[in-house]
């Protein structure tokens, strides 16, 4: 168990720097994922922190020891790749009891180990199987299972469940938290599946092009984005983005989007009569049905329905307010909307997020 | 249906010509040498126009194996067993040795890999005579220690007469029986580890019973020769064996430079955080991934050496007694001493034991492709 901290960390590639300084303080037994689109150096950000790609500046702790020129196998660290690594030539056993091989563990210590973790992880009828004759799933539960073996101080993750079906998928997110839960070891997972970052994290760092954009729980990157990349990229249908203007009319704060005028009922104190702003809205704080009879009266308006997708539990609307803004809405999935129906529509306008349109900063 | 049989017929038409080719041009002729070393074609009518031919049955291989005048077959099949043996391990493993320094990609990488593949391009003709040169008794080699101050060599390289590790071929079964049993208790010990039990009772346990009956009994053996003749390794043979690895060890280097970068980048970085070294690496994770090439690399290499022939010839020439080898002595049986029957029989021997090596290999990977 031990904490891990990053120092301006910067990492370059010939003379093309793809990690700028991070500093980043990942508590113990703190599950945190590292997740942006591909390319942001989330990657080379965990590959620096295994030892597996050499520091270019700046400095990483692993507990209180600064591990810059440690070698990977002497960090204490385990990783699970995403196309799992595993030794094909051995069987299941050997690929996971080589670690304590390596480190001259007698042959007892290391049976009994394995068996401990392939009984926790269901893998003891495969033990005797090479990797070939496993399922994606079940070589997955490998990889883990030869990470768990060793007890390290942190667990590293490289997008591990992107070669496995949204069914194995989801399944195996559920078998990762377990693990988490009952092995609280500080966990590090690299993911560009937003959905992954969200019900894996304890707090999640969100990157672009080797810059953080934002730190926090998964509720607070979703509710409070930093900026509009993040509120982009968290959330899926992603957030509203609109073009507006900040007013105060009659003592009133508010701020208007071509004809449409919605309220400002908190943040945004810094902001004066006529600053452009950029409007964020969350598709599913846009309300129709009867949840909109909970809203404040000011809050509600109507709106077009131009497109609906009905998933089952939920239906995604585009809806036109105001004959030009048109939003994305996340509405349960009772609610039956057609295409052309003009329909009421409520916003829950304390969620609400502004933006900065030169900075592309929240403003709050 | 109809399609699919017209389908095979096509099929079959189309590799018509080839089977027959192989059919005559290689399997027929193998048993009209296997006919041919069972004759006594030869002698002072061989090349009459039609000579006789009288069926003798295997009196050749008798006379080859126990007679008088096949002590030079004899040493010479002694030759080419050791000689396979030191060219396999010193090719496989300083090929290997150098794929793994390249592998850690040092500057200049491409171009010692094309110095280190060069010598496979040359003919074993003119490779033969580089060493020659390079082996002579006052040159070469025997002078490089005086550059540094020290006596020169005097080994005659290609020439001297002593010979180690002797047996008497008598004991011939004997001596089989040993290799045997130390190979059984090798192969025990190499899988000690990961199965103590199986490896005991199947391969120590009955490899140690039979070398200490062979010790024990080993009198009540039938002698393979009415005589007494000592065979070894002679150590004229070295400066071939090193010319032939000098050769050839580029080639397995080539081999195992393609199979180390054929293994994922992750695979490497995985066993670095399992806490292998760069050592532990080769040893527990590239290495054995490599096995199918090195079983590739023991037959090819194998089968070169139980045919080499222009190597030594222009080495050290036909008729030194000391290098012979069966492929030179089976060339010179059969058109320099016109014994086409003895000749012939020199080649099935050769034959057999080619098929020693690619039989068992061929049939595990037949094995292999059904269960697969």
């Amino acid at each position: 168990m031990a904490h891990v901290e990053l120092r301006k960390v910067v990492k370059r590639f010939g003379s093309v720097e793809v990690v700028h300084g991070i500093d980043l303080d990942i508590r113990d037994n703190e599950f945190l994922v590292l997740v942006g689109p591909s390319g942001c150096g989330k990657s080379t950000v965990l590959r620096m922190i295994a030892g597996l790609e050499p520091i270019s500046g700046g400095e990483v702790f692993i507990g209180d020891r600064m591990v810059n020129h440690v070698s990977p196998k002497d960090r204490n660290v385990a990783m699970v790749f995403q196309n799992y690594a595993l030794y094909p030539h051995m069987t299941v056993r050997y690929n996971m009891g080589f670690s304590l091989k390596m480190s001259g563990k007698s042959r007892d210590e290391i049976a009994a180990k394995v068996d401990e973790v392939a009984g926790i992880l269901e893998l003891g009828p495969y033990l005797d199987r090479k990797p070939s004759e496993l399922s994606g799933g079940q070589r997955q539960r490998v990889a883990m299972g030869r990470a768990m073996v060793r007890k390290p101080d942190v667990f590293l993750f490289d997008e591990p469940l992107s070669n496995l079906d949204a069914q194995l998928r989801t399944q195996m997110r559920l078998e990762l938290r377990k693990m988490h839960m009952r092995l609280m070891t500080t966990t590090i997972y690299v993911t560009h599946d937003q959905i992954e970052a969200m019900t894996l994290a304890d707090r999640i760092v969100i990157l672009k092009d080797g810059l953080i954009q934002q730190v926090g729980t998964p509720i607070e990157v979703f509710e409070k984005p930093a900026n509009v990349f993040v509120a982009r990229f968290i959330g899926n249908p992603p957030m509203n983005i609109l073009k507006g203007t900040f007013k105060v009319i009659d003592g009133r704060r508010c701020v208007a989007a071509g004809k449409s005028v919605f309220p400002v009922p908190a943040g945004g104190d810094s902001l004066g009569d006529g600053d452009p702003v950029l409007i964020g809205i969350r598709p599913d704080a846009i309300k129709m049905g009867d949840r909109i009879e909970k809203l404040p009266k000011e809050w509600l308006c109507r709106g077009e329905v131009v497109v609906s997708e009905i998933l089952g539990g939920h239906s995604h609307l585009e809806i036109v307010v105001d004959g030009e803004n048109e939003l994305l809405a996340e509405v349960e999935g009772r609610v039956v909307a057609h295409p052309g129906e003009i329909v009421p529509i409520g916003f829950e306008f304390d969620r609400m997020v502004l933006f900065d349109p030169e900075t592309k900063e929240a403003i709050r | 249906m109809r399609e699919a049989s017209r389908d095979r017929a096509k099929a079959f038409l189309t590799l018509l010509p080839s089977i027959i080719l192989v059919a005559v041009f290689v399997y027929g002729f193998i048993g009209n040498t296997i006919w041919t070393s069972m004759t006594d074609w030869g002698g002072s009518g061989a090349l009459a126009t039609e000579p006789v031919k009288n069926f003798i049955g295997l009196d050749n291989y008798v006379d080859l194996f126990t007679g008088f005048l096949g002590g030079g077959f004899r040493q010479d099949l002694v030759n080419a067993v050791y000689y396979s043996i030191m060219l396999l391990a010193g090719a496989v493993g300083l090929g290997m040795f150098i794929a793994i320094l390249l592998d850690r990609k040092p500057k200049g990488e491409d171009v010692l890999r094309t110095i280190f593949l060069y010598p496979m391009s040359l003919s074993f003709i003119v490779s033969g005579t580089i060493w020659r040169w390079l082996l002579a008794p006052q040159g070469g080699v025997n002078v490089l220690p005086a550059y540094a101050g020290f006596k020169p060599l005097d080994f005659a390289w290609l020439s001297s007469t002593g010979a180690i590790l002797e047996f008497n071929w008598q004991n011939l079964f004997q001596v089989l029986l040993y290799a045997a049993a130390f190979v059984m208790i090798m192969v025990g010990l190499w899988g000690v580890r990961r199965d103590p039990r199986r490896a005991v009772l199947r391969w120590i346990g009955p490899g140690a019973a039979a070398g200490l009956l062979v010790w024990l009994f080993g009198d009540l053996l039938p002698q393979a020769l009415f005589m007494e003749e000592t065979h070894g390794f002679n150590l004229a043979t070295l400066g071939i064996i090193m010319a032939t690895i000098w050769q050839y060890s580029g080639y397995t280097m080539a081999l195992y430079l393609a199979g180390f970068n054929g293994i994922s980048q992750d695979l490497r970085d995985a066993a670095m955080l399992d806490g292998a070294s760069e050592a532990g690496y080769y040893r527990h994770v590239a290495i054995p991934m490599l096995k199918p090439i090195t079983i590739s690399a023991v037959i090819i290499l194998s089968h070169i050496s139980l045919k080499m022939f222009d190597l030594i010839f222009a080495m050290t020439g036909p008729d030194n007694a000391q290098t012979g080898h069966p492929a030179l002595t089976m060339y010179l049986t059969t058109f320099r001493a016109n014994d086409f029957a003895r000749g012939a029989a020199i080649a099935i021997v050769l034959f057999m034991i080619a098929a020693l090596f690619i039989v068992p290999y061929l049939v595990s990977q037949y094995r292999q492709r059904r269960r697969g």
